[in-house]
């Protein structure tokens, strides 16, 4: 379990270290930064594996997703700089399995599970019950200084 | 509690959009993942990045911030991310997939807990409990 407790401990920090982020750069810029970020770790993953042999539809897909994740990781920032909390917006955000079950629902005929009925009802709630602000909700020593 | 009238915040917008996109994310590397290993599709998410941040190059032009700070974190976030990602897998390989990915599934918990002593920030009673389904309902859906 301790590659897992790793991931746990790499994926909560992230969440930190984009709130702070977003407090000294747009959200445009620090896609730009984490792209940079994730390219460093690209030597790595080719001393591991090669993309020769992949089907280019595979590669087509994988390349897609990747833009995809990229727009998210704006989507993320831009929520962050607009106010949100990262204690807010991490647990939220974190909900996006939700959105993949109704993907696959609509378009692999996938059925949910009563479990899974289950965990998109406490999604939906919980969702719903992060949003709720009754307070601005960046404190003053989070203001934004993204020089903007 | 102080109860007033619920109002959409800005910010929740861009969170919708995030949701979207990162499940949109989530479908498209369960189709990639029938054929392509882990790894594999880590650097294809990597060199898809590209477009957009040059995208984003291209609007920011001369306004790209080069703040130390916002330049650091925003590196480390790409690292930590691809990291634990790696360690994810690495964790697959010797745990079943029902154990490791509601275990990870739980990384907000230190996000709010770094929140809350590092940044100072407090939900009322209604996002607390909110937390705590949502927290629930990523351990479900992730087993």
């Amino acid at each position: 379990m301790a590659y897992a407790g790793i991931t746990v401990v790499m994926w909560g920090l992230n969440g930190l270290f984009m709130k702070l982020g977003t407090n000294r750069a747009s959200a445009r810029s620090m896609v730009i930064w984490v792209t940079v970020g994730f390219l460093l770790l690209l030597p790595f993953l080719w001393a591991e594996t090669r993309l020769a042999g992949l089907e280019t539809r595979v590669i087509f897909v994988g390349l897609f997703a990747g833009a995809v994740n990229g727009l998210g990781n704006w989507a993320v920032f831009a929520c962050l700089e607009k106010g949100a909390k990262a204690s807010v917006a991490i647990p939220l955000t974190a909900l996006y399995p939700l959105c993949t079950i109704a993907l696959a629902t609509v378009f692999l005929h996938e059925r949910p599970s009563a479990r899974q009925w289950l965990g998109i009802g406490l999604a939906l709630a919980g969702g719903a019950m992060l949003s709720y602000e009754t307070a601005p909700a960046a404190a003053p020593e989070e203001q934004i200084h993204c020089g903007r | 509690m102080q109860i007033d009238s619920w109002r959409f915040p800005a910010w929740l917008w861009y969170a919708l959009i995030g949701i979207f996109l990162w499940g949109l994310w989530g479908f498209l590397s369960k189709i990639g993942a029938d054929t392509a290993n882990p790894l594999q599709m880590q650097i294809l998410f990597t060199l898809g990045m590209l477009p957009v941040a040059g995208g984003m190059l291209l609007h920011t032009r001369t306004k790209l911030d080069r703040d130390v700070g916002g330049i650091t974190y925003g590196l480390l976030c790409g690292v930590v991310t691809g990291a634990g990602t790696l360690g994810y897998y690495a964790a697959l390989r010797h745990q079943s997939a029902s154990v490791v990915t509601p275990v990870t599934g739980l990384f907000p918990v230190l996000t709010v807990i770094l929140a809350f002593v590092l940044l100072r920030e407090r939900l009322n009673k209604v996002q607390m409990a909110g937390m705590l389904l949502a927290l629930a309902s990523v351990v479900i859906l992730s087993i």
